[in-house]
């Protein structure tokens, strides 16, 4: 990502001010500061888009989905105590798998390294806020409704039960009834909420770091939650795809997946793992870098092999996008598809090694401080490498064979999960507690936990690989005796129950009331990083002064950084307009290039999340008035939240930031984080419709008549019409956002205009190419696939349609001009990306057909 | 001190050799899936894929080495020894470049790995 | 500066010799005990044996041996491994310095995890990859070939003899031993998969596709497979057994398949084929030599002479049968087939008494 120059020259290194302003200027500065960073209180308390409240909210909810989650795998174990158990009905224990395993991956895992780096991403960055606090509030909320509607699924008796990956024709045909759908359209929350993180997790750490953290010098978390972020936008998109096409084949009989109709079970699989296998890396990676931020502070000395760890997280980042099919290596695929994927899924081991090696040598080149979090980055490393080599295991496709679907691999997994993610996790709630309400947690009783968790753990997982070698296949609700499995069985049972007092322990000394507790000290591990600069407890602002940084520790290296940062010797130690303000700075370097200005509290987000849930959860229930009632609703609220909330124009231009820093207010083009907020939502966007064209050409790899000759559609005319008239639409919508550039308005209101009326035109050109044709998309899976080809399209259209008359209001109102230009430039980008849609879109349904 | 300037550093080369190898893996992959769906004789024959594949691999290899040296010299600009941890552009630069190197190396091994493959199964069974 | 108390403690322990030898050894003590424990547990599991019918570990045919070869050598080296990672990781920890040391940092990154996990995982791949086209291979023509089709939640079988007539069954499969066959696996409803674990791997059997398992049994004996992929509500009681036997017994074994079935000897089986044919049997299932000619369900024409009932749920005994008949649903719910409750007791010990006779 290249970026402009610095407005101020090459980049030269700041000191803080020599002297120490008045102690009434310091108290004065820093009550604005308390004002314009309030908490609210009382009812009001849930409006707050503060990342603080939002990322405490988001931490305290899956922390109750990771229990509920254990609750159903207890009761799992209790029926898988002795054979023939009856404890559970087998009915009853296919939903209680499923919403476990669905629940632990989707509103556990995911959520809470979201959590995490809500709340100390920007403590880490030494800013006052993410970028964009109101989208982490909407995708809250949106995960709170999504969690609520599935766990509640299993006390109607309406939850899922095809298992955490659901495949079909189970779950497309032979599932009537709710459960698939909860699982279908509850998840589309989720995926909201995870791409809305992960917008914020790359430009929270690309963009708005300190000045002088240059890329060097960021944390190791920054690292791996910018990886796992960028994963998120490869990976969750072929899963909102599978998503989407799965739940119009159940509501409507659009056969993608029915191979009575043409349609193949396997194209599923493929979308689900494209998907699914690069989520554990998502899931593994911020949880890792817990521990490299956790093992540099008791090792009393910075990480060894900074690069090699940077070399590690993007290594796996690209490479788990290469394993895919190693879960489905038994499907009767060439040898050579499995070879390849076997190839990959063992490469990936050397990455995922290299960064468990730094942290061994940072522990031998140091000092080691025995701690509670400590005993849990140990418990993890044994647990995970012990995880990893099943795991290479299982990446030889032979044994695999063997070893799949099996108890064999629910032991692998579980270990790389709760090793990999579990026990760091349980490491950071120890470490980090302080920052949340300025007390540390119990020794004695983490020690307890700790040991617990892990011989519990043990006891529980490692008789499964024997369990699952000796023939007993996973998600089964029973078993026979005299099989061999009975005993291990019941000792995975019990070991899962002192695996569970181990975690109540957790849970206990976590919620325990600790009024009579003295508070912390301030950093009371001695660590390096910025996140440690809070006091405790910790005041609402984020950080007392935006601190110039020049390592990485600077609580180590630099000479007098706390008194400095507390007297607001950097940056912006001031509130003067009574706003909410951080730095935006570049990429590479750190410059600062704008002050932005951060939302205060509102009630918004939460009802654009009700919103969208209504055409969810209505959708679920085929209740299509009111679904498309409640998508009016929500286009409505988040007109109104973009209108009233984004790209206000300021009362200056520019403005003093400390330290003789003059920075812009209002930066609209590539530079602006708006702007990068489009361009990363939309990489993900292309990403789905790029799954679904890969649905396309699958069907076109294992039919000989797909497309069927001759073509019974969409032809040639009315898709050939569609692109002409799209590609005028964006053309004009580029062309009017560089007449508002050059203020000409009747130019800019023509242009935009015009470019609607073609929007219209072509939308409607397109749509016609299937239905004039008569292509009936429930007969068979050509016209399916094009039809929903043309209908993604088509939607896009539409909400460009809403953004070009979005732009004219704005400039009519006055909201938008030749120089504050952030909508027409975020529109005439979302429309670049329309239109390689288009064109994609159309060489397929109009062009493929006439070579294949 | 013009090559160092940030105008001129970009992120996107760090990730060059992993695209490589991606792009490597996903042409590997179609070739041969669509060969064995749609090509392939009754005796499931691979030969043609696997000069395909070897051709993908020279390729691919040639461009990480490419990547590769281009971060080397990046890594040796200047004087200072590993870590590259001062606040001063020289060491951001050589670090960007460290780090391109280490992935460049990573991308060749898992491009070779695939090719392996290619070495051992030779139909479509 | 000392933050907390136990900042303290190890303030002074490095600062008394003695004390710090004490807390060493104390320590070693400990950090010893921590992988043993997890041996000792290990070893301990292996106590109760790899063995069993249904067991990868106690391999009876060509692909399972083979795979279980690979899994012990991978296993051996995944432990080495594991202590070899574990054990630095506790020396490390335990190891203070002062200075740092460069040297050591770069032979541990590059040699621990870089050199090492490279030579050995390459060397793993060459050992990984080279069985998967002998795996992979079909049968060689004219072998046996068995095609069974997975459904919710039984085995339909059909033997495909070369130069003999296809022969219908269900939910059981006799091999020759030291013989290759050809399973050639399909579906029509939803994913299940084939897996004989004491044979060979498992395949999926999918619906729309065509998939294919060879393998070759090299011991005699009786063996069970099961259904290996979550298939709906009875997923777990979707098992078969699979027998391995001598050539001539095979034979022998097969050309009694293919006769049709005897008319019943006594007059309670006389009863019980009658109320077969009357009760609505005949609609669902096949028994060759009557008129019962259904499909839907599984093929019972030699039903009595199977090791269980209801696709590895139920023994092969007469009150099994009536369990089963009666209670279809308790036995393995949401099944298709409806129970038959609602018949007296002499009715049903009667069809059972039928049925164990078509032998």
């Amino acid at each position: 990502m290249t970026t402009d120059p610095h407005p101020l020259g090459p980049a030269k290194d700041v000191e803080p001010l020599t002297e120490a302003p008045p102690a009434e200027v310091q108290r004065a500065q820093e009550e604005r500061l308390l004002r314009a960073w309030k908490m609210p209180t009382g009812w009001r308390y849930w409006s707050a888009v503060n990342n603080t409240e939002v990322g405490l909210w988001y931490t305290v909810m899956t922390l109750f989905f990771l229990l509920f989650g254990g609750v159903l795998a207890l009761l799992m174990r209790i029926q898988l105590a002795k054979p023939n158990n009856d404890f559970l009905s087998a009915e009853l224990y296919n939903q209680v798998f499923t919403v476990h395993g669905s629940v632990m991956m989707f509103l556990f895992a995911i959520p809470i390294f979201e959590a995490i780096a809500v709340i100390f991403l920007p403590q880490m960055l030494g800013a006052r806020d993410l970028p964009f606090p109101r989208l982490s509030a909407f995708g809250f909320w949106c995960f709170l409704l999504g969690g609520v509607f599935l766990c509640g699924s299993i006390f109607f008796d309406a939850a899922p039960r095809g298992g955490w990956f659901m495949y079909p024709p189970l779950t497309s045909t032979y599932q009537p009834g709710i459960g698939a759908d909860i699982w279908l359209l509850g998840f589309s929350f989720i995926e909201v909420a995870a791409i809305a993180a992960a917008v914020e997790m790359i430009v929270g750490a690309l963009k708005c770091r300190p000045p002088g953290m240059r890329i060097n010098l960021i944390p190791l978390y920054a690292w791996y939650v910018l990886v796992a972020a960028a994963m998120i936008l490869f990976a969750f998109p072929p899963l909102i795809a599978g998503s989407m096409l799965l739940e119009i084949e159940r509501a409507f009989g659009w056969p993608f997946f029915d191979a009575t109709r043409g349609g193949d079970p396997l194209l599923w699989q493929h979308l689900f793992w494209l998907f699914g296998h690069p989520e554990v890396y998502i899931i593994f990676l911020p949880s890792v870098a817990l521990i490299a931020m956790i093992v540099p502070t008791f090792a009393r000395r910075p990480i060894a092999g900074y690069s090699w760890i940077v070399l590690a997280a993007v290594g796996t980042g690209f490479l788990s996008f290469g394993l895919w099919v190693h879960h489905m290596f038994t499907t009767g695929l060439p040898g050579i598809s499995l070879g390849l994927f076997s190839a990959a899924s063992q490469a990936v081991a050397i990455p995922t090694g290299v960064q468990i090696f730094c942290f061994i040598a940072t522990l031998a080149a140091g000092r080691v401080v025995r701690s509670v979090p400590m005993l849990f980055a140990f418990g993890s490393l044994v647990i995970f490498v012990l995880g990893g080599l099943t795991g290479v295991m299982v990446a030889v496709a032979p044994f695999n064979f063997q070893a799949h679907d099996s108890f064999f691999i629910v032991g692998h997994f579980h270990y790389v999960l709760i090793g990999g993610a579990l026990f760091p996790i349980f490491a950071g709630c120890y470490y980090y507690f302080p920052l949340i309400n300025g007390k540390k947690l119990s020794d004695r009783l983490g020690k307890i936990a700790f040991w617990l968790t892990f011989i519990g753990f043990n006891i529980a997982f490692l008789p499964m690989h024997l369990t699952g070698l000796r023939g007993m296949p996973r998600r089964v609700f029973t078993y026979p005796s005299g099989l061999g499995f009975d005993t291990l069985n019941l000792i995975s049972t019990i070991g899962a129950f002192i695996l569970a007092a181990g975690v109540a322990v957790i849970f206990w000394d976590l919620l325990r009331p600790k009024g009579k507790q003295p508070y912390s000290e301030r950093n009371p591990w001695g660590a390096g990083t910025l996140e440690w600069l809070q006091e405790m407890p910790g005041k609402p602002w984020g950080v007392r002064s935006i601190p110039e940084i020049d390592s990485r520790y600077p609580l180590w290296d630099q000479s007098n950084f706390m008194r400095d940062y507390d007297e607001g010797r950097f940056y912006l130690p001031d509130a003067e307009e009574g706003e909410r303000e951080t730095i935006v700075t570049s990429v590479v370097d750190a410059q600062p290039e704008q002050c932005q200005r951060l939302p205060g509290p509102t009630f918004i987000t939460l009802f654009a999340a009700l919103a969208t849930g209504g055409f969810f959860i209505f959708g679920t229930y085929h209740l299509w008035w009111l679904a498309f009632i409640s998508l009016a609703l929500a286009i409505c609220v988040i007109l109104y939240w973009l209108w009233t909330g984004t790209a206000i124009i300021p009362e200056k231009d520019e403005k003093e930031a400390g330290l003789g820093l003059k920075l812009p207010l209002y930066v609209s083009g590539s530079s602006s984080v708006g702007w990068w907020a489009m361009f990363i939502t939309m990489l993900a966007d292309l990403t789905a419709f790029v799954s679904l064209v890969f649905g396309y050409f699958f069907f076109w790899t294992i039919h000989t008549d797909f497309p069927p000759d001759p073509s019974p559609g969409p032809g040639i005319f009315w898709p050939a019409a569609a692109l002409v008239l799209l590609l005028g639409a964006w053309a004009l919508t580029i062309f009017a956002r560089r007449w508002n550039k050059r203020d000409w308005a009747a130019s800019t209101y023509a242009g935009l205009l015009f470019a609607a009326a073609l929007a219209i035109g072509g939308g409607t050109a397109l749509l016609a190419g299937p239905w004039v044709t008569g292509l009936d998309p429930a007969s068979d899976v050509y016209p399916a696939t094009v039809w929903i080809l043309v209908l993604w399209t088509a939607a896009h259209v539409a909400v460009g349609l809403i953004m070009q008359l979005y732009c004219v209001a704005r400039r009519l109102a006055g909201r938008m001009s030749a120089r504050y230009d952030i909508d027409i430039s975020n529109v005439a980008l979302y429309w670049h990306f329309v239109a390689i849609t288009v064109v994609i879109t159309v060489a397929v349904i109009a062009g493929f057909p006439l070579v294949a | 001190m013009g090559q160092l300037a940030e105008k001129n550093q970009s992120l996107w080369l760090l990730t060059g050799s992993p695209v490589i190898w991606a792009g490597h893996f996903m042409l590997s992959y179609i070739t041969a899936s669509i060969w064995c769906a749609k090509l392939a004789g009754p005796d499931k024959s691979l030969w043609e894929v696997r000069v395909a594949i070897l051709v993908y691999t020279a390729l691919a290899l040639a461009g990480i080495g490419f990547i590769g040296s281009i971060a080397y010299r990046k890594h040796s600009h200047g004087h200072a020894a590993l870590p590259h941890d001062a606040d001063t552009p020289e060491d951001r630069h050589r670090f960007l470049g460290f780090a391109t190197l280490l992935l460049s190396g990573l991308s060749g091994v898992a491009v070779i790995y695939s090719a392996l493959v290619v070495v051992f199964i030779g139909s479509c069974h | 500066m000392i933050a907390s108390l136990s900042q303290a403690r190890d303030f002074v322990a490095l600062c008394d010799p003695l004390a710090r030898r004490r807390a060493d050894n104390a320590r070693r003590l400990r950090t010893v005990r921590y992988p043993a424990w997890l041996i000792v547990l290990t070893t301990a599991l292996l106590v109760p044996g790899c063995g069993g019918v249904q067991s990868a570990l106690s391999p009876a045919g060509r692909e399972a041996g083979r795979i279980a070869d690979l899994f012990w050598w991978m296993t051996g080296g995944a432990i080495i491994v594991w202590l070899a990672v574990i054990g630095l990781t506790i020396y490390a920890a335990r190891v203070q310095s002062e200075a740092r040391n460069h040297r050591r940092d770069r032979f541990l990154i590059i040699g621990g995890g870089v050199l090492v996990p490279t030579v050995v995982l390459t060397v793993l791949l060459l050992y990984g990859l080279a069985p998967i086209p002998a795996l992979l291979a079909p049968a060689p023509e004219g072998s046996l070939k068995i095609v069974v089709s997975g459904e919710q939640w039984w085995w339909r079988v059909r033997y495909l003899p070369p130069g003999g007539q296809p022969l219908e069954m269900a939910n059981e499969i006799r091999l020759p031993v030291g013989e290759p066959v050809q399973f050639q696996l399909e579906s029509p409803d939803v994913i299940h998969s084939f897996w004989i674990p004491s044979l060979a791997g498992k395949m999926d059997m999918i619906p729309g596709r065509v998939t294919y398992l060879a393998l070759q049994p090299a011991k005699t004996g009786v063996y069970r497979g099961a259904c290996a992929e979550y298939c709906g509500t009875s997923h777990a009681m979707m098992n078969f057994y699979v027998e391995v036997m001598e050539k001539e017994d095979f034979s022998r074994w097969l050309a009694q398949q293919a006769q049709p079935s005897q008319p019943p000897a006594e007059t309670i089986a006389a009863r019980g084929q009658e109320l077969f044919l009357t009760n609505g049997c005949n609609a669902c299932h096949t028994v060759r030599g009557t008129p019962a000619r259904g499909v839907i369900g599984p093929d019972l024409t030699h039903v009595g002479s199977r090791l269980s009932i209801a696709a590895g749920t139920l023994p092969n005994e007469p009150d099994d049968f009536q369990r089963w008949i009666a209670h279809t649903t308790e036995v393995k719910p949401a099944v298709l087939m409806p129970a038959f409750y609602m018949l007296p007791p002499e009715d049903l010990r009667a069809l059972a008494t039928y049925l164990e006779g078509l032998k």
